[in-house]
């Protein structure tokens, strides 16, 4: 059978745009770089108003949860591999071990385990945009609560 | 050039009906004007012709046509509904060499489409990511476990209640879980 010129031409140009398409854009997602973890741990009461300024970008994230007075304990950065567990020390004798798992769509999926001692308190797996945080809060501290604001940035 | 009777009469229904060339017509002329069979088998076909007109035109004159027309007419004025015009316009316009451009254009469109996410990560919104972190599994090693999603201030929130019987031996203050949500 014989085809039409232009149907030939316009098969030619389309498995090029296919092969051009597939090689660098449809390849597999290279693994990222490491990934930035940063652990915030926020002191949260209702003794007084008050904001730490540190925590002033994360003011409307904090109202949610509807305490008084945020103040910032401690902030950690770590670089972490990705499949591999990083470790925070909390206050309190806490720890917390994270797991970066996934980098996929533009988002990052942590597994994170809180721990105080030896006792695991929570597992999980939270899947969130890069770049972005999450809050993990409710342990007893000190006449308050802990919140702690776990973000994770891929290079 | 026409020159036995056998051809002679084999070219007189093309004759009769003024189909020939004006050589092969001036052949069967002058033969006819000569051979007597030949005049006798056009006669006879005229008279069969002849027979047939009169005979199609008494029956044509009984045919009521006015009808016909009249609904040729209407079908020609009326207005042909939206999806016969559609229909029209793509046979029309879908021909094989457009088939052949638009089939791999619109596939490179959708390639194209899909590959945004990776340069412009979150968009397109309708792909329905949202900027909210899932949470896929959670364990509260016998603690509750609360899960508060905000969407306007793109908040997620896990939030862990310890036991009844913990409670009592912490000294956790006021700020107790229920003041908490």
């Amino acid at each position: 059978m014989k085809l039409p010129r232009s149907l030939l031409r316009a098969s030619r140009l389309f498995s090029l745009g296919v092969a051009l398409y597939s090689s660098p854009l449809g390849a597999a997602e290279p693994a990222p770089q490491p990934v930035q973890l940063k652990i915030g741990t926020i002191m949260a009461t209702n003794q007084a108003d008050c904001l730490d300024s540190q925590l002033a970008k994360m003011k409307q994230q904090l109202e949610v949860i509807k305490y008084r007075c945020y103040r910032l304990v401690r902030e950690d950065v770590q670089k972490a591999a990705w499949q591999a567990n990083s470790v925070f020390e909390i206050v309190g004798g806490r720890s917390l071990v994270i797991m970066p798992a996934e980098y996929r769509n533009n988002r990052i999926a942590l597994k994170v385990r809180l721990l105080e001692g030896e006792k695991p308190i929570v597992d999980t797996t939270v899947r969130f945009p890069n770049r972005g945080n999450f809050l993990l809060g409710g342990p007893a501290h000190e006449g308050g609560v802990l919140i702690l604001s776990i973000s994770a940035m891929a290079q | 050039m026409i020159q036995d009777c056998q051809e002679i009469r084999q070219s007189l229904g093309a004759w009769l009906d003024r189909e020939l060339g004006a050589s092969d017509a001036a052949d069967v002329q002058l033969h006819l004007q000569s051979c007597a069979s030949c005049a006798a088998e056009k006669a006879r076909l005229e008279r069969i012709d002849s027979s047939l007109k009169s005979m199609l035109e008494k029956e044509a004159s009984q045919v009521a046509f006015e009808p016909f027309w009249a609904g040729v007419r209407q079908r020609i004025a009326e207005e042909r509904p939206w999806h016969d015009r559609i229909i029209d316009w793509a046979r029309g316009f879908l021909t094989p060499p457009r088939l052949a451009w638009a089939v791999p254009a619109v596939i490179i469109l959708l390639l194209g489409i899909f590959s945004l996410e990776k340069f412009f990560p979150g968009w397109p919104p309708v792909f329905g990511q949202t900027n909210l972190a899932a949470v896929e599994h959670i364990d509260g090693h016998g603690f509750n476990v609360a899960l508060l999603r905000e969407a306007k201030t793109k908040t997620t929130v896990i939030w862990l209640f310890e036991n009844q019987e913990s409670e009592d031996e912490t000294s956790a203050e006021p700020a107790s879980s229920e003041q908490a949500f």
